[in-house]
């Protein structure tokens, strides 16, 4: 038992995701509550709540709304950043498809609390079903005086615009994702300025993620300090997690932070595939390092403890690799990947992404040259804090942990031009017995 | 407020980055995509500096989007900047062609410069170079080789922000990116487009007038002005070194305009010309006039001179069309030595050719003529038609410079034409003297605003040409007798 659940606590029906399933489970209360606040009483409430950001960098969601000065003229914009992209992470997915209504009463909510007028919410161009019931959501709060003007008799306006996103990784980037929004390249932008200074139009903007944003009607509605027992005293609430790779349930979960990490992975998740042995874990998408089997040990599923174990929970998109996967290979995929996404911008990533993948091809087609693994090693550090946004050093530190643990397998194709795992990637291969029959394999 | 690079103590103003703070104390930081006129993308990563923290790490960030802080001590030279640099100029020619043998940039790239002075070293890739499209044309002007491309956008900005055409972008990702016309743009139609071969650091916007015709080592620039409008932008035109000289080929090719390029001026032009002015080589090298002529017939030039004063002198209502191309000096030189002899009136020798931009945000002006300003605060200007001008009574019209069709002359009306290009109806003229055009003598011009700019003589004219001053002056010496002591006989 994971403990508390604040997002997967109803059974999913047809209709659960309707407003008036939602009003049903106590919907938009937290709304209303807050529109008989002041704005920068919800963002204090917000603030000691202590909920840190959960779109991968950790960052505490009241401080960010903090910064905005509410009485210095400008417009102030909030923008749920809906563009989950990370590889291995989709949980974001599931809130915009089961529980969309409590995203947008998040969004309003900041909103409010940054005297807002317009709303934005960025939306991956692939995610279709989110999209949809995330506009049909938006409709039901127009139609029900949820948005729009005078929201619920309070004085308070606000409207939403929802933006789909064209299909690039970089978008999820905040300030590409509000240069893309202006209807520009999604190109992302160096700080400072810092983005609640100069964001969307130039403007004061606070780009939360989708989950933080659903965080905050349990917020307002339970109250900071209730709000607080749930979790770690220093990351305090739940975690939405998607789990993914050679784990036997894989899917999207919700955790109480400070839960048992190996007791989800081998408990709820069912372990490994097959009962095969665990090699490493990915936690939070390909951009975070990765935890052997052996550094996962005794860890729990915190901000504080996956950073004492050297990684980070990052966005929450696990992925587990079994033994006998080449981590050649695994690197060589994560890398297609950057490179492909690299938005082409900055010197180090346009350039560092090819040649890191030219490099593992190389070694994945059997002709690698020992030099080739420092070469790595210099690419990542030459991407380190040295991009403007960080696709580069991620792309480095994800081939990076991946040679320091790892290293011996790169010594041993490069030696002998072949894989020491025969370049598997899976832990079984489901058409094999059938395909061996038909004699298409060796 | 104080600052300090590498140690030494420096000053800065509110607001300034470390890349302004520097160029102020002299010191320049590395750069390829910043750009003092242009915002500032910080793509590059060229310009990385450390900052010397008091407590903890040292922080590194891009020189062109920091700003200073008071007492902020700046690295350029640190192990890891001197590092860093090195990896970005790996990076930088990783997948550039570095056919410096063949660019046309070579000896004005920076990418070769940062090269030789930050890294110094053959490429570590063992992989094949990513390739792209080798010759695009990007207009009727400019050709552009994608591989040499760096991505430093200083092209797309400068018509976003600068030409406001919007006609160049940015298009795919990663190693794939390429600067591609914007689709519902036409470069072509960027007065200003030309400016783009300048801003690129590297040989990857290529002037397709200058391509393959000569390198910027065999050629020199000579401060000039831009006579396409009364703007009166800053240039330097660029023609062969003698050292250079041809003694075979065609040896007007040491003669020859091989391209114009804009001469900063913050008072008149900033660090901007447009199109007109790189097509200075087609408005100076049509064909000349060479040869003085007397009713058509050939003669030397102190005979026509002395001809052309005797017809002044003898003229009773002398009619002057002065030439609003003229230097100061030359407009001088005819103030004091003709006009008591004359009724002078202003011309516009260039009027704005059938779809031609009259005026613009930028720097185009609406008169094309370089020298109005200072030629109307001596003479008058052309009354509304010709024909007020140029009466009945008038029975001698002097035309100095282009941009007069002779059909006001009336009838019995001696004529005298000073002119530098060739045309037909000189031969009708009682007297053709050919003068020198801008390239081949020094002087200045007054802008529209009154700004006084220099131009300097990158050739010498062939025989048989006069200066208009010296011509001026000449004549003037000839009527000083021929007024004073009675006529002595009509003009040959
Ligand atoms: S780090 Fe990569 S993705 Fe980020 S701005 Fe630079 S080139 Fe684009
Ligand atoms: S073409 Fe030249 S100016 Fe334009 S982005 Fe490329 S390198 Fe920069
Ligand atoms: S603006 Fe006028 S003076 Fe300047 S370059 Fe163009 S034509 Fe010449
Ligand atoms: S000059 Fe600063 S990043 Fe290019």
């Amino acid at each position: 038992m994971s403990g508390t659940k604040f997002f997967m606590n109803f059974p999913v029906t047809e209709t659960s995701h309707l407003l008036d399933a939602y009003t049903a489970r106590g919907g938009y209360q937290a709304l209303a509550k807050a529109l008989q606040m002041q704005p920068a009483d919800v963002t204090k409430e917000v603030s000691a709540g202590g909920i840190l950001g959960h779109g991968g960098a950790a960052f505490p969601a009241g401080r960010k709304w903090g910064v905005v000065k509410l009485n210095d003229g400008e417009p102030h914009y909030v923008c749920m950043n809906a563009d989950e992209g990370e590889p291995g992470t989709f949980k974001d997915r599931w809130l915009l498809e089961h529980v969309p209504h409590m995203c947008l009463e998040g969004l309003i909510i900041g909103s409010f609390a940054l005297m807002g007028r317009h709303a934005f919410i960025y939306i991956r161009g692939e995610f279709d079903l989110p999209y949809r019931r995330m506009a049909a959501a938006i409709e039901e709060a127009y139609a029900n005086n949820l948005l729009g003007e005078n929201i619920l008799g309070s004085g308070y306006s606000c409207d939403v615009v929802l933006y789909r996103g064209a299909g690039s990784y970089v978008c999820g980037e905040a300030s590409a994702m509000l240069a893309s929004l202006e209807g520009k390249k999604g190109w992302p932008r160096n700080r400072p300025p810092r983005l609640t200074v100069k964001g969307l139009y130039q403007k004061p903007t606070v780009v939360n993620n989708v989950e933080t944003l659903a965080n905050i009607p349990v917020i307002i509605g339970r109250g900071a300090a209730e709000f607080k027992k749930v979790g770690t005293p220093k990351s305090p609430g739940t975690q939405m997690i998607s789990i993914s790779g050679h784990i036997a349930r894989p899917g999207v979960y919700e955790v109480e932070y400070g839960y048992s990490w190996e007791k989800f992975i081998y408990e709820d998740c069912g372990g490994m595939q097959d009962g095969a042995a665990l090699k490493c874990i990915i936690p939070g998408g390909v951009s975070t390092k990765l935890l052997s089997a052996k550094e996962l040990e005794g860890l729990t599923l915190d901000h504080i403890s996956a950073v004492a174990g050297g990684s980070q929970l990052g966005s929450g998109g696990m992925m587990a690799i079994a033994e006998a996967t080449c981590m050649v290979r695994v690197a060589q995929v994560i890398q297609r990947f950057y490179h492909h996404e690299s938005c082409g911008q900055c010197t180090p990533c346009r350039e560092g992404m090819g040649w890191m993948e030219r490099i593992l091809d190389r070694i994945v087609a059997g002709h690698g040259r020992m030099e080739d693994i420092e070469r790595l090693y210099e690419i990542g550090e030459a991407n380190d804090g040295t991009t403007i946004c960080s696709l580069g050093d991620s792309a480095g530190y994800a081939n990076t942990a991946i040679l320091d643990h790892y290293r011996e397998e790169f010594e041993y194709y490069i030696t002998n031009g072949r894989s020491m795992y025969d370049g598997r990637l899976t832990v079984s291969d489901p058409f094999a017995s059938a395909l061996a029959g038909a004699g298409a394999r060796g | 407020m104080e600052f300090f690079i590498d140690g030494v103590p420096m000053q800065a103003e509110d607001g300034q980055t470390v890349i302004q703070a520097a160029r102020a104390n002299g010191v320049d930081i590395p750069h390829f995509c910043w750009h003092p006129e242009l915002s500032v993308p910080g793509n590059c990563r060229i310009c990385m500096v450390e900052v010397e923290q008091e407590k903890g790490d040292p922080w590194f960030d891009i020189a062109c989007n920091m700003p200073v802080t008071e007492g902020m001590r700046v690295l350029l030279h640190s192990e890891k900047i001197v590092r860093l640099r090195k990896q970005t100029m790996q990076f930088i020619t990783l997948n550039h062609p570095v056919d410096c043998g063949i660019c046309n940039k070579s000896g004005e790239c920076t990418l070769q410069d940062f090269h030789y002075a930050h890294n110094g070293q053959a490429s570590l890739s063992r992989d094949a170079k990513t390739h792209a499209t080798k010759f695009f044309p990007l207009s009727d002007r400019i050709m552009l080789d994608n591989e040499r491309c760096i991505m430093c956008t200083l092209c797309v900005r400068f018509t976003n922000e600068v030409s406001q055409s919007k006609a160049l972008c940015a298009v795919n990702r990663g190693d794939h990116a390429l600067i591609r016309p914007a689709e519902d743009a036409n470069f072509d139609n960027d007065q200003y487009s030309d400016n783009v071969i300048d801003l690129c650091p590297v040989g990857a916007l290529l002037s397709r007038q200058l391509l393959d015709h000569a390198r910027v080592w065999y050629l020199q620039p000579t401060r000039s002005v831009c006579p396409g409008c009364e703007r009166g932008c800053s240039i330097d035109i660029w023609h062969r070194k003698p050292e250079w000289a041809l003694r075979a080929l065609d040896p007007r090719l040491n003669t020859r305009i091989d391209r114009v390029t804009p001469h900063e001026n913050p008072e008149v032009n900033g660090l901007w010309v447009c199109n007109k002015a790189r097509d200075l080589a087609a408005l100076f090298e049509r064909p000349r006039a060479t040869q003085a002529t007397l009713g058509g017939a050939a003669t030397d030039l102190a005979t026509a001179t002395a001809s052309a004063a005797r017809l002044i002198a003898a003229a009773r209502h002398p009619v002057a069309l002065v030439s609003s191309w003229g230097s100061n000096e030359e407009l001088a030189a005819f103030a004091t030595a003709l006009a008591p002899h004359v009724q002078p009136f202003v011309k516009a020798d260039h009027l704005p050719l059938p779809g031609e931009v009259v005026e613009d945000h930028l720097l185009i002006k609406p008169d094309k003529n370089p020298n109005r300003r200072a030629a109307l605060a001596l003479f008058p200007a052309l009354p509304g038609t010709l024909a007020e001008a140029i009466t009945p009574q008038t029975d001698l019209v002097l035309v100095w410079g282009e941009g007069f069709d002779g059909s006001a002359v009336p009838a019995g009306a001696r004529v005298i034409r000073l002119d530098a290009y060739a045309d037909p109806v000189q031969a009708q003229a009682d007297v053709f003297i050919p003068v020198s055009i801008q390239t081949e003598r020094s002087g200045h011009y007054t802008n529209f605003a009154g700004v006084v700019s220099p131009f300097t003589a990158c050739f010498a004219p062939a025989a048989g040409i006069a200066h208009a001053e010296e011509l001026f002056r000449a004549i003037g010496l000839a009527l000083a007798p021929a007024v004073a002591g009675a006529l002595t006989g009509p003009a040959a």
